[in-house]
């Protein structure tokens, strides 16, 4: 039971919360839930952070886009420069849950969920994202790629917040995006997802990043996938070796939504459209965001 | 520990003592006393107990009464013109979305985002923006026409 | 967006306002002073002896009030044709559900805590989740002491067969040699969930020696008995109160928790409030669509002539019988479906298992049953060579046909449905590769009941309708004003509805069987009919012309011919006079038919003026995820007439969306000892507004000669029942392959197609 509760007016506040032993809490959309259901009790000691105006802008460079910690999933989804050169990000984030998730779910609440499901973790961790952990002692940086450890946990320790991610731009020729198999359009959780960008320069595949999501206990990259694509054309052929080594790297298990011989099956199906999707987008070509209604069936027409 | 907070719901100030673990649905229903919003589920999937926060759709069930403190809150409660009905709610009616009402209260709060965001949406903008929010009775087509209906793109 | 072929909605339901401000009252919205909160402790096993039950923990906590065990209550059993229950279990659990105690105390937290701290200690007894296995000769017993419990006869009980019905007519065994083709499936369905919206809430408060009991149950009249059956007090010492209802679809019919939290507030000398959380929701009460084998042999003439038709089910009663103990019977009847078929026979089994027991949800058995036969005509079809289509034409009953139990039909319009949904479906051009257009056929009985109701005018001129109807969210209670109203001449909103209150009204089935239309506005009509008829004295005597000569309209009573003769109704009402009515009418009673042959006669065996309908479903399959998508529903009805046609459209999206969950979606998984693994929204998948098709409706108005007012018939549960079969033959023309198994997940799908 929750016996201390501040609501941090600076960071500078909030990290001495943590360092007292508090546990942060913005959209509480996953602590609250998990909460009411019995799975983990709310901390001893909470502090709220939604009001930390630093912790809410976006800002753009020509390098590299800066989102702050309390950026919404309904934002990030909204931002120009996403729409333009990070569109795998914008796929993700306009499928997270529902428009109340959008509204109220945060960029840093959900990545120190660290679930293995996360829509917005597999094209973070392509686009080579780094988060800022800052605490009273100071703040370090931290690959995407290397924050979670397992489904729940990360290697922030408890003082430290996550301030903000960064993610580097891609170069000009760059397309991607995330899909996932979903079984409902909206208010679903991947079951299988997968992320891919690809540069093309001169009709080659110049550089590729390939993750998967809910196929392993943490997001993870698929060094065998990009190395199908680079020095390809992107072809047909190319994009199907890559999708057989995602499926190959797959770790699924089995579960209420699905069997472990059904998520790997899905692994390669998925892979394959999600590559075909961004190499279709470095080629100029359209593919309507969110790419996994495009890409699975379509909706009610 | 019991912490002071002011619950501005339908721009009506309250002034309460919770406990930091309160829902803000909690809050409303048994601490402020309107019960429109409702609960249905534990983990947001019902949308039952849908507010706005700041004019910004929020699973009052699964967020703390605490984090809304100085915020504006609305509720179902809050849409109508005193005894005249939002043009959304008198749709509603009329088009058959509504028959046990158990979802309305939040499927109204949903739909008067939508519309405060996106006053001329399509049909799939509408529906996506609804999923959110169960509903049993209807298959949602009462609701959906009514919704069009009020933005002019029926 | 959808289309009805729908005339302008002609009146706003009576409780919409509050419904649509927030300001109705549900179960859950009301408090009492001095009001505790009560939690339930449920089973730790799915079976299990029960060796000991020690509530000396719990009942030392602070802020607990009362802790009811099986020694607090009475020792008596419960159930509708089955008595096989206790209120709280005593020597066994035979499920998770299962009730150990209930604890009232100051906080929901406290009575919570204190629920977990009652300590039981139990000697686990093998559990068996699947049907087969039940059957199986050594099969462990669910219920050791089944010979005595008092029981229906015609149950046909053994062991762990629950219930044993057969449809026999002619004979099968040598007609099917006789037929030119011959066609066998086998189908399997899991269990899915009424999931009403709003979990069950209750408040009970003892004045004196009666309680009274605020319950969002479906069928107050049933809890009223339950109550008064369970703590062995007269039923006049109890008192139901539904506020409005949050949605029940069969699972909130039926006794359930009334009893318990008026034992609490017994025992605590406080009102007692209960309110289950979703994850309770979906396991504790003894009502789910049940899972079954279905296995069906058909033999058939190239003309298409059904000869011969051979069934097998075998459906999962759960744990206890509650009030599905009609199932088999129910489940055989709709495996024969609404087509002339010269032989049939077809045995139906319903067992004992320790998963949650099944009991009524929207047309119980009738989707899963519908969703199988309607594949097996389709693969009937393929094997003659003939179009689907074709073959129903030729083969669904129409006005002078022989049902199964040789019950003759009046005027009824299947095939016009068959017709009108295939026509509403029709492309504009070929589809595209990757979607198809299935349809099913399908029927539903009407059930007469007892109802009853008053109707009385008030001083100021409008009018009071007192009825025992329950209002589930359908809107049927909400346009009973429609049928008072043109019987008084008056307007609908001339009328108000007190209702939901045993106390109040004369007795009323409750919301169930789709029959409030069918029965309660056959009562209110007779009610009606005695005001009328004093309406008339009065007006005869005040304007000196014969009684003969006078008509009701416009909110007057006038001379038939000089309508300038007339005089106001509100006069009339305001005279001082009393004008006061009741009314019940005669209960419809079932056709003749011949079930002499038939094993387990539970009163299914005829079909009181079936509903009749057929959808179409078009659908888009991924066949590389198995990803279904359904673009389009037609759906055709013969439900009689239709009093309210906004209301009774409503009725067909709701049950067409939840019969694409059902098809699609809807599962609850179950461990091999038979607790549910994903008793929450997540995992359990309700479609979404994003996911919900287009749905056009057409309505074959055939009046009904034995129904209720007007020619109306039942019009709610349909819907749901054709969905899955119409979507399951759609799947089968989009990838070549068929699913024998529901829900139609993608992963079977994905399956299916891989085989192919």
């Amino acid at each position: 039971m929750t016996s201390s509760f501040v609501s941090a007016t600076g960071v500078d506040e909030a990290l001495s919360a943590l360092a007292g032993g508090a546990r942060p809490v913005a959209g509480g959309t996953d602590l609250v839930v998990g909460a009411r259901q019995g799975k983990t009790p709310l901390p001893e000691s909470l502090v709220a952070i939604h009001g930390l105006d630093e912790l809410r802008g976006a800002s753009a460079s020509d390098r590299s886009l800066r989102l702050g910690a309390l950026v919404t999933h309904a934002e990030i989804a909204a931002h120009p420069v996403v729409c333009e050169r990070l569109t795998a990000l914008a796929d993700a984030s306009s499928i997270v849950g529902s428009h109340a998730t959008r509204a109220q779910g945060t960029l840093g609440g959900n990545l120190m969920n660290a679930s293995p499901a996360m829509e917005v973790g597999g094209p973070l961790i392509v686009f080579g994202a780094d988060v800022t952990l800052r605490s009273g002692a100071g703040e370090r940086q931290v690959a995407v790629a290397d924050l979670a450890t397992g489904p729940g946990t990360t290697v922030a320790e408890p003082a430290e917040l996550l301030t903000e991610v960064e993610i580097p731009l891609p170069p000009e020729g760059t397309g991607s995006a995330y899909v996932r198999l979903e079984y409902r359009r909206q208010m679903e959780i991947a079951v299988v997802g997968a992320t891919a960008a690809v540069t093309i320069a001169g009709g080659r595949v110049a550089w590729a990043g390939v993750a998967i999501t809910a196929l392993a206990p943490t997001i993870k990259l698929v060094p065998d996938a990009e190395e199908a694509l680079i020095g390809s054309d992107g072809g047909a052929a190319a994009v199907g070796e890559a999708a057989r080594a995602t499926a190959a790297a797959a770790e699924p298990i089995s579960d209420v939504r699905a069997s472990a011989d059904y998520r790997r099956a899905m692994a390669e199906v998925v892979a394959r459209r999600v590559v075909s999707a961004a190499v279709a987008r470095a080629r100029g070509e359209t593919v309507a965001v969110p790419a996994s209604s495009t890409l699975f069936a379509g909706g009610a027409s | 520990m019991k912490v002071p907070v002011t619950l501005d719901v339908n721009g009506v100030a309250y002034p309460l003592e919770l406990e930091p673990a309160t829902t803000l649905l909690y809050a409303v229903r048994e601490g402020v006393g309107l019960t429109g919003a409702k609960e249905g589920c534990d983990d947001s999937e019902c949308g039952a107990c849908m507010m706005l926060l700041d004019g910004q759709p929020v699973n009052s069930c699964s967020y703390l009464a605490v984090q809304a403190d100085g915020r504006e809150v609305t509720t179902v409660e809050g849409l109508a013109d005193g005894d005249e009905l939002s043009p959304l709610q008198r749709a509603f009616l009329e088009h058959g979305g509504v028959q046990c009402g158990f979802c309305t209260p939040g499927m109204l709060v949903s739909a008067t985002a939508l519309l405060a965001a996106e006053p001329r949406p399509t049909e799939d903008e509408v529906r996506i923006a609804l999923s959110g929010n169960l509903c049993r009775c209807t298959g949602y087509d009462g609701i959906v026409n009514a919704v069009l209906e009020v933005s002019g793109t029926s | 967006m959808s289309v009805a072929e729908s005339e302008p909605p002609t009146f706003l339901r009576p409780d919409g306002k509050e419904k649509v401000t927030g300001a109705g009252r549900y179960t859950a919205d009301l408090n009492l002073t001095g009001q505790l909160h009560a939690k339930l402790r449920y089973a730790d096993h799915t079976h299990a002896r029960i060796i000991s039950i020690d509530a000396g923990r719990a009942r030392a906590m602070p802020g607990v009030l009362a802790v009811v065990t099986h020694e607090d209550v009475p020792d008596v059993l419960y159930g509708d044709l089955a008595q096989d229950r206790r209120l709280f279990a005593k020597d066994r659990v035979r499920f998770e559900g299962d009730v150990i105690a209930a604890v009232a105390a100051l906080t929901r937290e406290i009575a919570t805590e204190a629920a977990a701290a009652i300590e039981v200690e139990y000697e686990p007894l093998p559990a068996v989740s699947d049907i087969e296995a039940a059957l199986a000769d050594d099969a462990p017993l669910i219920h050791e002491d089944w010979e005595s419990y008092e029981a229906d006869e015609a149950l046909g009980r053994d062991g762990n067969v629950l219930g044993y019905s057969t449809i026999v007519k002619g004979d099968a065994d040598t007609a099917v040699d006789t037929a030119d083709v011959v066609v066998k499936g086998r189908y399997v369905t899991e269990a899915s969930q009424g999931a009403p919206i709003e979990p069950r809430a209750l408040l009970a408060q003892w004045e004196g020696d009666r309680v009274t009991v605020w319950s969002s149950t479906q069928v107050p009249y049933a809890a009223r008995a339950g109550v008064a059956h369970v703590l062995q007090i007269p039923q006049s010492h109890v008192r139901i109160v539904v506020p409005l209802l949050g949605g029940g679809f069969g699972s909130k019919c039926d006794f359930h928790y009334e009893g318990h939290v008026a034992a609490l507030a017994r025992a605590a000398g406080r009102p007692v409030k209960l309110v289950f959380s979703r994850e309770e929701e979906f396991i504790a009460p003894d009502h789910r669509r049940e899972g079954m084998v279905i296995e069906l042999e058909t033999g058939a003439r190239k003309d298409g002539t059904l000869v011969a038709r051979r069934g097998r089910l075998v459906l999962d009663g759960g744990a206890y019988c509650g009030e599905g103990g009609f199932f088999a019977q129910m489940a055989a009847m709709h495996a024969c479906g609404p087509y002339v078929i010269e032989n049939v026979n077809v045995g139906s089994t319903l067992v004992y298992t320790n998963n949650q027991p099944s009991g009524s949800i929207r047309a119980p058995t009738a989707p899963q049953v519908c969703w199988a036969v309607e594949q097996h005509m389709d693969e009937l079809a393929e094997a003659l060579e003939l179009d689907p289509v074709e073959l129903r034409r030729r083969t669904l009953i129409a006005e002078g046909d022989e049902g199964p139990t040789r019950q003759v039909f009046g005027p009824i319009a299947v095939r016009e449905t068959l017709e009108r949904a295939v026509e509403m479906i029709a492309p504009d051009g070929d589809l595209p590769e990757d979607e198809a257009i299935g349809v099913a056929s399908g029927w539903w009985p009407s059930f007469g009941n007892q109802s009853g109701a008053y109707v009385k005018l008030n001083a100021d001129g409008s009018g009071t309708i007192v009825t025992g109807a329950q209002e589930n969210g359908s809107g049927a209670v909400m346009a009973l004003p429609v049928l008072v109203a043109d019987v008084l001449g008056m307007k609908p909103s001339d009328f108000s509805i007190l209702y939901q209150d045993t106390d109040a009204a004369p007795f009323d089935a409750g919301s169930s069987g789709s029959q409030t239309t069918m029965n309660n506005g056959r009562a209110v009509v007779a009610a009606a009919g005695e005001v009328r008829d004093r309406l008339l004295d009065l007006a005869a005597e005040k304007l000196e012309v014969a009684r003969e000569d006078l008509e009701l309209a416009d909110g007057q009573v006038r001379v038939v011919g000089s309508p300038s003769k007339a005089v106001d109704i509100a006069e009339l009402a305001g005279s001082g006079e009393q004008l006061l009515g009741k009314g019940s009418g005669p209960v419809p009673e079932s056709p003749p038919c011949d079930a002499e042959g038939c094993l387990g006669r539970l009163g299914m065996e005829s079909f009181l003026e079936p509903q009749v309908f057929t959808h179409a479903a078009r659908v888009k399959v991924d066949r590389e995820t198995g990803v279904v998508r359904v673009l389009q529903v037609a759906a055709a009805h013969d439900s009689g007439v239709i009093v309210n046609r906004l209301g009774a459209t409503g009725q067909v999206y709701g049950g067409v969306v939840m019969g694409i969950g059902q098809a699609l979606l809807e599962v609850s998984q179950l461990d091999a000892e038979g607790r549910q693994r994903n008793p929450h929204l997540l995992d359990y998948k309700l479609v979404t507004a994003s996911d919900a098709p287009r749905i056009d409706v057409a309505w074959i108005e055939t009046p009904a000669q034995n129904g209720g007012p007007k020619g109306t018939k039942g019009v709610g549960e349909p819907p749901t029942v054709p969905t899955p079969g119409a979507i399951a033959n759609a799947i089968a023309r989009a990838i070549g392959e068929r699913i024998r198994e529901l829900p139609m997940t993608p992963e079977r799908v994905w399956a299916a197609g891989q085989r192919g």
